[in-house]
């Protein structure tokens, strides 16, 4: 008997106590996580609604709720909700065109058998590994040439591009595991391949459509290095991009920084609250194969 | 009755052909974002005047600024007008041919600003001015009159003064300075503040005419000087941001900010109450000549592409006369260099004497050029040096090897 | 009739995996190969100058102070990706285990760990750089109410903190993703193998070593890669909490940073290199597509011994 087990073994010996024990310290780690992950959002909201001096004074105090002074400011002096307006402009077509284009790949690449199939689909999959922030200067470039520099179009162009590779990983993936029959059913009842394609396939792929739509929502919509550099006009900046200036702007007030980090945070707070399971699905969809 | 209608009609119609070729709009950008109501209030005085010409001002962060510009005029969805940098950072946008070359002839009044600000905004290629310039800055220390006078202290005229003064804020329980070192940039502010009179006139000349490099005992000294003063900074002061600091120094925490004329607009309007006032960086000895840092901050220049170059050399003209720098002297609290400008305000009339006896920012002003950059190399090294994790000696080694690489006089 | 309906189909074919191969083509493999044209050429800001070869490589990799600058940011880049490996993944994998042992409150504790993977870089770094200042923020503030206040310290200010602190602050972030990748993979391990287990063991440390690890290896291996690749691609944290100097004097510098700095200039270069921030991207990104590609190959392989 090696040491390592003999050790084992004298852990194990402890029985039903050392069990509980285990679990215990388990329980532990767990709820000191938890607290860790929270706390500092927490601090972020009360903060939210407090002065400078609150602040300063009592950092971890509940605050007056009723206070919105913080919030008002950031509502009327800023351009949040211009910039809420273009997240979520940006992200829906990007996450839109993503979706349609990948999933064209993905059945053609699933479902037909055709000479280069499986080179494109090492084509696509390579794209899952280029870090595309390193092709910033072509690709400004070739916006500028495209004349589509300072508009949401270089946005999505490159948020499609970033995103195609891991949809059409995983819709091919998930078209495979479809049983081939009712399509075969349908072809014989003489239904075109887009008909096909529109009434008996799409269907059945909601539930990959989702975790690959979520699978793209939070990069893109957190996006701070394509915006930086392709956006300069500040109509046309996105939530990330706006927070870096109203930051820059209300450097000595605290309470406003920490309204404003509050109210970028909120969408996707609260959608990931309510649809937490489908997020964490869907963001760990591509490592799970 | 009918005729009426049609000729009224026609006249509207006229109208509404008509006014688009009166109607200029031009849009104006500046990395002054803390300045947006000000310069919105010029604009207005300046539509008045032009009716016809409307000005849509857009500020964008100030780090981010050379490279939104740079891109956008390269992207060609550039500004009709806009704010560049002085010296080496306005020949990277000037140098791409974007901006419309300025005289006499476009700006009226030009050429009555002084030389060494048209020099600023001047491309050393091809000897054309891009940029109306609108302010010069002034290195030096800004201190807080009411904690002085509390404290019965006098403004320091050397360094062993500077010493004493420190000592006694910092022993009343104030911190005596209020910088920080965690942003790069301030690293180079503090050495041009505190270290001018040290460094000295002769150092300058003497580096200019390549006989000396920043190994020079004079320059050494200033770092040195700087080593010995960190110890009035705020605890921490190596983790400390710049508007942390500035909001130290203008809630009355602090006694003493090493930083730029620039600043006092800023801790005017974190606190009205301040009572600033100002003195230059102090000398070593006595009778040494006391200086201050210089340099021009920037220019508003037009775009050579714009649609509408009438509007664009019309509103550089406004930007360039007295009417317009009084203003901004006043109310955004900048040393403007047009003539005959007067300021209000006596802190202003001060510095403006001070600038009298100056060295220039030396490396934003001359060692900006390349890469790497002279500012580059000190604000790393001094950071370092205020770290303590470098000496005067080596810092200054540093900056002389890097810049070294391609300033020919540093090569031997 | 056969050869219409086989043209038809070659036609259905094309028009599906045109658009979005065309997409591909113009905004990934055009670009990445134009950024290696780019490299060998001078630049005038946005214009491009003269062919000069491998000038630009030779001044990012030997010319001082260039090279050591690149030394530096790589340097800093292979310490962020092990610590977040031992960190972020380490932890996770234990965060993993506990979760999957379904305690009471597991279902909160996997939401609440899992929050900060979905909110933005940009506002995880501005919240945490208000957590660290020095003087009013909550870090130092909870350290001196503890009377701890040698802990009390400029995080981020000193160069032997700062990248530590940036650490912590993604791993903060990030720990969710490997925790819940890693659960899923624990979740699909069949009870049936689980019981036959423990029947041969009742070490749980065995059974995590013989049973459990083996298993959830797979999802490892792509969460390994996705962090070796977002660890050399760091930038939005660095940028956001220390700003585009790597303050202070490069100690936080990461090659992100540095490419972004030399391409596109900063407040006090002013000097915009496409040339050879050209050359930075692409030997970074040789380095990472060809570690990347070598990992997959060697730990699919193990896996498949295993």
């Amino acid at each position: 008997m090696s040491t390592a087990s003999a050790k084992a073994m004298a852990y194990d010996n402890k029985g039903i106590l050392g069990t509980l024990g285990r679990d215990g310290l388990l329980q532990i780690i767990l709820i000191a996580n938890t607290i860790l992950m929270l706390f500092p959002i927490v601090i972020m909201i009360f903060s939210g609604f407090k002065s400078n001096p609150e602040i300063f004074n009592n950092p971890f105090a509940i605050p007056d709720f009723t206070n919105l002074s913080n919030y008002i400011s950031v509502w009327t002096q800023t351009n949040f909700i211009r910039y809420l307006f273009n997240s979520v402009f940006v992200t829906g077509v990007s996450i839109l065109s993503i979706l349609v284009l990948g999933t064209m790949a993905a059945y053609a690449i699933a479902r037909y058998e055709f000479f280069g199939a499986s080179f494109i689909l090492l084509f696509f999959m390579a794209g899952l590994t280029l870090p595309l922030k390193l092709a910033i200067i072509p690709l400004f470039i070739l916006f500028r040439d495209l004349g589509i520099l300072n508009t949401h179009w270089a946005l999505v162009a490159v948020y499609v591009a970033m995103g195609l590779p891991s949809t059409v990983f995983i819709m091919t993936g998930f078209i495979r595991t479809l049983p081939r029959e009712l399509e075969d059913a349908a072809r014989m009842d003489g239904a075109s391949e887009l008909r096909i394609m529109w009434s008996v396939l799409l269907p059945l792929c909601r539930p990959a459509l989702i975790i690959s739509a979520i699978h793209n929502l939070v990069p893109i919509w957190n996006d701070f290095f394509f915006p930086l550099v392709f956006i300069q006009r500040d109509a046309l900046k996105t939530l990330p991009q706006g927070l870096t200036a109203f930051m820059g702007e209300y450097t000595t007030n605290w309470g406003v920084m920490f309204a404003g980090l509050t109210l970028a945070a909120a969408p996707i707070t609260v959608i990931y609250i309510i649809l937490s399971r489908q997020f964490i699905n869907g963001m760990t969809s591509g490592a799970l194969k | 009755m009918q005729k009426t209608i049609i000729r009224s009609v026609a006249a509207l119609a006229a109208a509404s052909v008509a006014l688009p070729s009166f109607a200029q709009e031009i849009s104006f950008w500046s990395w002054r974002q803390e300045d947006r109501a000000q310069y919105q209030a010029i604009i207005d005085a300046f539509q008045e005047q032009n009716p016809g010409i409307t000005v849509n001002f857009e500020a964008f962060e100030a780090a981010n600024y050379n490279t939104i510009l740079s891109t956008a005029l390269a992207g060609d969805s550039g500004p009709d007008v806009m704010m560049v940098r002085a010296h080496g950072a306005f020949e990277t946008v000037a140098g791409g041919g974007y901006l419309m070359a300025l005289n006499d002839e476009n700006v009226p009044g030009l050429m009555d600003l002084p030389e060494p600000a048209l020099a600023a905004q001047t491309l050393r290629a091809d000897g054309q001015i891009y940029a109306v310039p609108f302010a010069s800055q002034t290195m030096l220390v800004i201190y807080n009159k009411d904690i002085f006078d509390d404290l019965g202290l006098e403004e320091p005229q050397t360094w062993d003064d500077l010493l004493a003064v420190s000592e006694a804020i910092q022993g009343a329980g104030l911190y005596a300075f209020a910088n920080g070192t965690a942003e790069a940039w301030q690293n180079e502010t503090i050495v041009s503040a505190l270290g001018s009179s040290i460094i000295g006139q002769d150092f300058y000349e003497d580096l200019m005419a390549g006989e000396a490099d920043f190994t020079d005992e004079r320059f050494v000294a200033a770092l040195e000087a700087l080593v010995e003063i960190k110890d009035y900074f705020p605890d921490g002061f190596v983790g400390l941001d710049y508007p942390s600091a500035q909001q130290i120094f203008a809630s009355g925490m602090a006694g003493m900010f090493a930083g730029g004329s620039f600043e006092i607009a800023n801790f005017r309007s974190q606190n009205p109450d301040l009572n600033l006032g100002v003195f230059p960086a102090p000398v070593a000895n006595e009778g040494d000549q006391h200086l201050v840092g210089l340099f021009f901050d920037g220019g508003y220049a037009g775009n050579a592409q714009t649609e509408h170059p009438e509007a664009v050399a019309t509103f550089l003209t406004y930007l360039a006369s007295q009417e317009f720098g009084q203003v901004f002297a006043n109310t955004l609290g900048n040393i403007s260099p047009i003539p005959g400008v007067v300021f209000e305000s006596a802190l202003l009339q001060e510095i403006s004497e001070l600038n009298q006896n100056s060295i220039p920012y030396i490396m934003l002003v001359h060692f900006r050029y390349q890469e790497p950059s002279g500012s580059v190399l000190l604000q790393s090294e001094v950071q370092r040096m205020m770290a303590g994790e470098s000496t005067p000696q080596a810092a200054a080694q540093a900056v002389t090897d890097g810049i070294a690489t391609y300033y020919e006089p540093f090569q031997n | 009739m056969p050869r219409l309906r086989l043209t038809g189909r070659g036609l259905w074919i094309t028009a599906l995996i045109v658009p979005p191969l065309a997409v591909m083509v113009t905004f990934v493999a055009y670009p990445i190969l134009s950024a290696l044209a780019y490299a060998f050429y001078d630049w005038q800001g946005l214009q491009r100058g003269e062919f000069v070869g491998f000038k630009h490589f030779h001044t990012v990799l030997f010319t001082e102070p260039f090279a050591s600058w690149t030394r530096n940011a790589f340097i800093n880049n292979v310490i962020v990706f092990f610590s977040l490996m031992v960190i972020q993944n380490g932890f996770g994998f234990v965060l993993a285990y506990a979760l999957w042992r379904e305690l009471p409150g597991a279902a909160f504790h996997r939401v609440a760990v899992f929050l900060p993977v979905v909110l933005s870089t940009v506002i995880i770094g501005f919240l945490w750089k208000l957590f660290f200042h020095p003087i009013f923020g909550p870090v130092n503030q909870i350290f001196r109410g503890m009377g701890l206040d040698f802990l009390a310290q400029p995080w981020l200010g000193q160069s032997s903190t700062a990248l530590g602190s940036l650490i912590f602050v993604n791993a903060w972030a990030w720990v969710g993703f490997p925790t819940l990748v890693f659960l899923a993979g624990m979740q699909r391990i069949p009870t049936e193998l689980l019981d036959a287990a423990r029947m041969e063991t009742n070490s749980e440390w065995v059974l995590i070593r013989k049973i459990v690890w083996p298993l959830v290896a797979p999802s490892a291996t792509v969460v390994f890669i996705l962090l070796f690749i977002g660890s050399f691609n760091w930038f939005e944290l660095p940028y956001i909490m220390v700003g585009l100097d790597g303050s202070p004097y490069g100690s936080t510098d990461v090659l992100g940073l540095y490419f972004y700095r030399t391409a596109f200039g900063n407040q006090s270069a002013g000097v915009q290199d496409f040339g050879r921030g050209s050359a930075l991207a692409v030997l970074t990104f040789m380095f990472i597509a060809v570690v990347a590609a070598f990992w997959t190959i060697r730990l699919r392989k193990r896996e498949i011994q295993i």
